[in-house]
């Protein structure tokens, strides 16, 4: 049902994404940061380019499940937010008694009429354990709500209609102050983070290379299994999952496994985001959210590993500067835009280098006829048919 | 091919930093919502700010320079409002910020402040507990809203409270505070509604009703306010937030309590609110702010009018003609505006440092609602309001309490009477 | 405190024995006959009077007061009608507008103390503008005292309703000295209802008598009564009768309660069915028009709820039509929509236009959207999903420029507020007419799907799009056809909705994932599905908010997580909606496709 680009990749383009990988690697690891310190490079836009690599990782994490497998979450915010809000609890509790109340427990507790640390916050003071429950919560989310959902054969419209559901419903609880989890302020004015001063600028250009290095880890972790037999089977059953069950394999686990992989990834967008951005709360967990990050999925490209980063990065820097240059008008263009990439550009930003060469061929003066047939056909191009 | 993108959409994003300073003119931040779910409060803040600054400088600015506001919107996005106070004061390093509505994007944007030494003027009530160095607070703390509303009820004879608010920070302290209060002045604890919620040990951690932002179904609540105000002298003690608002009284109504009955104080709905309430169904209801339209005072009179005459001929893009009022967080951010210049005029300077010592050893303002001071604390002192609701949207004032100073550490300073309540 | 006892007590009601019905009736009547003028000349004085005391110690004095003039008068004052007017002497003279508005806005003006119109020097009668006046004040304190004025004269009220209220506000004051106007009236009254308020507040009021056998008679009679609205009283009476040791008195005081308490909990479980069935209703509305456009064609419209808030939005602009017109900021622009300056009941049958007007706004825009967009993507419904939500915040933002970012305001026609209050149990009027609605329009959409050639059509097209062109069926058209009606019914819900809820921009929000809800576990394609799942969403919201909180204790003995779902269910509002959620998931386990499934041999 649907026509994406083939992912296996002739040895030229192979190159030259690794160069362009490569550039990029070096771009965001050595070259962003010396600037940075060098005073080129503001700390405003490389703390606001951290939070679009944020972006970028859970966009990829939709892409592994929608582009990849075919399968349309609607819930990866709430894993982007539930890493968040695991490592918010160590930032939170890392503030000491710096907060407005001067309690050594968390400000909205205080509020709350707690006088000690509820038990299940208390773990959280040591960062392996927080990181540990960054992946662990999610992934066990994702494990069991997986696992009931593919038993099931829960798929299409219901999967992605359930997954919002599910992060609806978990946004709901988090909304409430007697989660005592923050309530609808969630977290913020985090002071440390491993010893280290957050607001410092050393520490935030630390933290956006640390990001730019998870989504270069998880760029080449993704481009390896889709290049494995596990990837080829992810995509048979994007393609035709009754095919790929009767040909023996037991989907539901293909598809549990990925849908957990994409949770921790999400996960780790979210624990990445958090320090970098100072706030989480629950509206990251609302439906919208997810939504977002479907829309920058497929206005990068879906079914391709840069897509999804292009979407996030260009979709979140648009948004930066309408909310100054037009607010009223901004979510008109986006809305807009969104329409205008579902129908005339379903291939993504991604397929525009295609769909012009495609162009090109057309326009160009007719010369040796036999040439024509062997231009690869494109996504955009088939789906226009 | 797709690294020029990418760089191209970044630059999108650096553009905005090349803005040029001129030196006649100071530049100011309004960091509001403008659109979301919360544009249909904030907006119209907007809209008393830039009209704020044309009166400033057709008088001729402050301090000789121009006002120069830097209009951006939070987008009802909280950690888009953090992006954007750092935006405001990293590169367009503005001398001052006008903004937030919710408790949660001031704690957003509070360490961007805090880190950068700006100032941020807030202007909507809000719970208390906080008090940084880095915020003015115009807004109305509990102690200026809450408590003077109860102590008008008591006086009015009514016994029994029910506690009904959106769950988050603002109502929930309010309430605990109320409770608190309502037991010093001797109201046995079963006459307050609502619940609670006890801790392990037994103390109350929560009182009150609360029911999620957006929340539509008002049935089950309204039938227990009912139940509880079947045997008379009840009121409610609403902090709903603006858009339950809706459901909630088209309940109410329906279920034929009117405020005569049982009469509901709400501390979140100004005379903007109104305007997509049904009016007809709210009268004689009661409300508690630091102003109201209605004040019969030749300030606020030219105040609404110069407001009017300057919508009328405002040509900046979203901004509503139509069938506009005035509120209190309206007229706080038009007062803080004026604070701040007057601040700044006592310093002789736009650094934030010399601001805060000018406004803490005292700045005053004659308002559209009378005299309002600063205070050591952040907060001002200034007069409060009882008013009910009328047909036309717009209050009728009962009550004025006047110069009441501005606390935001409350929970706690209220002792009840004894450990069995009485009933007086 | 409410019907505070004033200072100055009404001497009329208070001299005829209460044994002697005519008496009253004469007593009643000599009164008002000697007391005509005194009450004008009264109320004239408190309304000149400054000082808020004495001022309301006059009103007070007024009860019982057999004028007939004084309900109207004090009615009028409380609406703002009585104004004051400074004569040429510069005396104050209070006066009252009625009549007519002229074309100078003017209305005849009668004196507050004589009752006669106010005339100028020359004798001829003037007539004043209202908004040249300052309207007489009043205060919460002061309007209090009128009702109390106005409950004594309304226990004779022609209105069942207000007798009864009247009646109420006078048993809650617990004041001995209105007993014998109680039981005079209930001597005379015939309705059922107020009877019942009547022996509810003669017992409410013995209650405090000094006497222990008229409390235990009061107390029997109210354990009778089921006296909801006592409970309060009986409580305190069971404090007092606790400390002052009167073990018989205190014993039935718990037995009392306990019937009410009983009592209670029966209103309750039926009141939890009719709020089951209205929330219910609520979601069928909201669903049902995804039912046909997710459901039947398989388009997952996330800008349904916007359709919802378009048929909203039809519904305010048909009642401006239909009063005084309204200028919306139209992108700017203050566009004037002129209204028809109707009043009375054409004004408040605004509604019953509203109605078909919704639904044709939002099937006009729903068809647009067709057109434009979805018809492209029937092939790819998950992009139908992207593109769809771009429609929603391009058409959230455009109401928001379009009518303003604020909610608008929609008033509920006279037929569509109040309510039956059938054994305390409360049926609100729009509620009920939103339940019969509902009803009635699944039972349209069912007509025109199975009974009509349409029908026929649209069920060809959904169950096979190509085989149905094979058969010349215009598939597209069908398409556009479906989708509108989808829409349509959309805005239906939009013009209900506007009646319980707000209407705003982002009011199509607060409905969606409800909206999929109910339209998945009903299951795809089946109409009956989504009817039996919205009531039952709609009921086990409304069972678990009513019962979780009862609930809660038991739930602290779970394993390990036992204080967190007992912190939980307190606050049932939320739980009951997550709760809801979860069982939604569950639900979905065993039934995979939802309630009803439509079968086929297709495997893709």
């Amino acid at each position: 049902m649907t026509t994406l680009a083939p992912p296996h990749l002739s040895p030229t383009r192979r190159r030259i994404e690794f160069i362009v990988v490569a550039i990029f690697a070096f771009l965001a690891l050595v070259v962003f940061p010396l600037l940075n310190s060098a005073g080129v490079i503001s700390h405003f836009t490389l703390n606001l380019w951290g939070k679009y690599l944020c972006y970028a990782l859970l966009a990829i994490s939709v892409d592994l499940l929608w582009g990849y497998t075919g399968l349309l979450s609607l819930g990866q915010a709430l894993f982007f937010a539930l890493g968040g809000y695991m490592h918010g609890m160590y930032l939170m509790r890392m503030i000491g008694d710096l907060g407005q109340h001067r309690k050594p427990i968390p400000d909205f507790l205080v509020f709350l009429g707690w006088t000690e640390l509820p038990d299940f916050w208390k773990p959280f003071s040591n960062f392996p354990f927080a990181l540990t429950m960054a992946f662990l919560l999610p992934g066990l989310i994702a494990y069991v709500f997986g696992f009931l959902a593919f038993r099931s054969r829960i798929k299409g419209v219901y999967f992605s209609i359930l997954t919002q559901a599910l992060t609806y419903g978990t946004s709901l609880m988090f909304f409430r102050n007697n989660l005592l989890m923050g309530g609808n302020n969630g977290f913020t004015d985090f002071k440390f983070l491993l010893g280290y001063d957050l607001l410092a600028p050393a520490t935030q250009r630390g933290l956006f290379m640390a990001t730019a290095a998870t989504l270069l880890a998880v760029y080449v972790g993704c481009r390896w299994l889709s290049g494995t037999k596990f990837g080829l089977v992810q995509r048979a059953i994007r393609d035709g999952e009754n095919r790929v069950l009767f040909s023996g394999y037991s989907t539901p686990q293909y598809k549990l496994f990925i849908f957990v992989v994409a949770a921790a990834i999400a996960a780790a967008g979210g624990v990445l985001y958090v320090p970098q951005v100072g706030i989480i709360n629950p509206s990251e967990m609302t439906p919208d959210k997810s939504l977002e990050a479907v829309v920058w999925c497929a206005v990068g490209g879906r079914g391709t590993l840069v897509g999804p980063i292009l979407g996030a990065i260009s979709i979140n820097a648009l948004k930066s500067y309408a909310t100054r240059a037009f607010p009223d008008l901004w979510l008109l263009i986006l809305g807009g835009l969104f329409i205008v990439m579902v129908l005339f550009l379903p291939g993504g930003l991604v397929s525009i280098p295609a769909r012009a060469k495609a162009m090109w061929l057309k326009i160009r003066p007719a010369r040796p006829r036999l040439e024509l047939p062997t231009t690869t056909p494109t996504a955009s191009a088939a789906a226009e048919r | 091919m797709k690294l020029t993108t990418l760089l191209r959409t970044g630059a999108l994003a650096l553009g905005t930093t090349l803005a040029a300073h001129a030196a006649e003119t100071v530049k100011v931040g309004v960091l509001h919502s403008l659109s979301g779910t919360m544009a249909i409060s904030e907006t119209s803040l907007r809209d008393v700010l830039l009209f704020t600054f044309d009166e400033i400088n057709a008088k001729g600015g402050v301090l000789g320079k121009k006002i120069e506001p830097v209009v951006v919107d939070g987008a009802s996005n909280w950690p888009l409002f953090a992006e954007k106070a750092k935006q405001l004061l990293e590169q367009d390093q503005v001398a001052v910020t006008f903004g937030c509505w919710t408790s949660v994007s001031r704690k957003s944007v509070l360490p961007v402040y805090e880190k950068n030494n700006g100032l941020l003027f807030y202007p909507v009530q809000y719970e208390g507990e906080e008090e940084s160095q880095n915020v003015a607070y115009t807004a109305e703390a509990v102690n200026q809203q809450a408590t003077p509303a109860v102590d008008y009820l008591l006086a009015q004879g009514y016994k029994k409270f029910y506690l009904l608010g959106s769950d988050y920070v603002y109502p929930q302290t309010t309430n605990l505070v109320l409770l608190e209060y309502l037991l010093s002045k001797g109201v046995a604890i079963e006459n307050i509604g609502g619940g609670f919620r006890k801790d392990g040990s037994g103390n109350i951690i929560s009182a009150g009703k609360y029911t999620p932002f957006g929340h539509t179904d008002y049935q089950q609540i309204v039938a227990e306010i009912k139940q509880f105000a079947a045997g008379g002298g009840a009121a409610v003690i609403s902090t709903l937030n603006g858009d339950t608002n809706v459901p909630f009284f088209k309940e109410y109504a329906a279920s034929g309590l009117s405020a005569e009955v049982c009469p509901v104080v709400s501390f979140s709905i100004s005379e903007d609110e109104f305007r997509g309430l049904p009016a007809d169904k709210l009268v004689g209801q009661l409300g508690c702010w630091t102003y109201f339209q209605s004040i019969n005072s030749p300030a606020n009179k030219k105040f609404v009018a110069d407001f009017k005459a300057w919508l009328a001929k405002s040509s900046v893009p979203g901004v509503v003609k139509e069938n506009r009022v005035t509120c209190s967080p309206m007229v706080l951010s038009y007062v803080g505006v004026y604070l701040w210049k007057a601040a700044v005029e006592k310093a002789g300077s736009f650094d934030v440092d010399k601001v805060r010592a000018a406004w803490k050893s005292g700045v005053s303002f004659d308002g559209p609602a009378g005299k309002v001071a600063t205070q050591k604390n952040m907060h001002l002192t200034k007069n409060v309001f009882i008013g009910e609701t009328k047909a036309d949207g717009q209050f009728k004032i009962l009550k004025s309490f006047n110069n009441v100073y501005g606390e935001p550490w409350l929970k706690g300073k209220f002792k009840a009477k004894g450990a069995v309540a009485t009933n007086e | 405190m409410i019907g505070r006892v004033p200072a100055f007590r009404a001497v009329v009601l208070v001299k005829p024995l209460p044994s002697v019905l005519g008496f009253l009736f004469s007593a009643w009547l000599a009164c008002s006959a000697i007391a005509a003028g005194a009450a004008r000349l009264t109320i004239a004085k408190a309304i000149l009077t400054e000082d808020d005391t004495p001022k309301r110690a006059l009103v007070a004095g007024l009860a019982g007061e057999g004028d007939e003039d004084v309900p109207a008068l004090l009615a009028a004052w409380r609406s703002d009608q009585l104004f004051i007017h400074a004569a040429a002497d510069g005396a104050k003279v209070p006066v009252q507008l009625i009549g007519p508005k002229d074309a100078a806005e003017a209305q005849e003006a009668l004196r507050v103390d004589t009752g006669e119109p106010l005339r100028d020097a020359s004798g001829k009668p003037l007539r004043l503008v209202a908004a040249d006046l300052t309207a007489v004040e009043h205060d919460a304190a002061l309007r209090r005292a009128m009702k109390s004025v106005l409950d004594v004269a309304e226990i004779a009220a022609r209105d069942p309703a207000k007798r009864r209220q009247a009646i109420q506000a006078i048993g809650f004051a617990q004041n001995a000295d209105k007993l014998p106007a109680l039981e005079a009236r209930l001597a005379i009254e015939r309705e059922p209802k107020v009877r019942l308020a009547l022996r509810e507040a003669l017992a409410v009021i013995r209650l405090k008598d000094s006497s222990d056998d008229a409390k235990l008679a009061a107390l029997r009679e109210l354990r009778e009564l089921e006296a909801l609205s006592s409970y309060d009283l009986i409580q305190a009476a069971l404090k007092n009768a606790g400390a002052a040791g009167q073990k018989e008195i205190a014993a039935a005081c718990r037995a009392t309660l306990a019937a009410i308490d009983r009592h209670r909990s029966s209103v309750d479980f039926f009141g939890t069915l009719f709020r089951s069935a209205s929330l219910g209703s609520i979601l069928l509305i909201v669903a049902l028009g995804l039912a046909i456009t997710f459901g039947l064609m398989g388009v997952i419209n996330m800008a349904h709820g916007e359709m919802i808030a378009v048929g909203a939005y039809t519904t305010y602009l048909t009642q401006s039509v239909f009063g005084g017109g309204v200028t919306i900021p139209c992108f700017g622009l203050s566009l004037a929509i002129p209204g028809m300056h109707l009043g009375g009941w054409v004004y408040q049958a605004y509604f019953l236009a509203a109605i078909p007007a919704s639904f044709l706004a939002a099937a006009l825009v729903g068809i647009g959207l067709e057109r434009g967009i979805i018809r492209f993507l029937y092939r790819r419904p998950l992009e139908s999903l992207l593109a769809t939500w771009g429609v929603s915040l391009l058409l959230q933002q455009t109401f928001r420029l379009t009518f303003g970012a604020n909610n608008v305001q929609v008033s509920s026609p006279a037929y569509l507020s109040g309510n039956w209050t059938v054994n305390d149990i409360i049926l609100g009027w729009n509620r009920v007419f939103v339940i019969g609605f509902a009803l009635l329009i699944v039972f349209g959409v069912w007509l025109v799907l199975t009974r009509t050639p349409l029908g026929l059509l649209i069920r060809a097209v959904m169950q096979n799009r190509t085989m149905a062109a094979c058969m010349g069926v215009r598939t597209e058209r069908v398409n556009m056809l479906t989708f509108g009606l989808g829409s349509g019914l959309a805005g239906l819900a939009g013009a209900f909705l506007s009646q319980i809820g707000n209407v705003g921009p982002s009011l199509g929000q607060s409905y969606i994932v409800d909206a999929f809800m109910t339209v998945v576990v009903g299951g795809v394609g089946n109409l009956m599905g989504t009817v039996i799942s919205a009531f039952g969403i709609g009921g086990l919201d409304q069972v678990l908010q009513q019962y979780l909180p009862t609930w809660a204790p038991g739930l602290a003995g779970f394993p390990l997580i036992g204080s967190f779902l007992q912190n939980l269910a307190q606050d049932s509002s939320v739980f009951g909606k997550i709760l809801v959620l979860a069982l939604i998931v569950l639900f979905l386990q065993w039934r995979p496709a939802g309630l009803f499934v439509t079968r086929s041999r297709s495997l893709d």
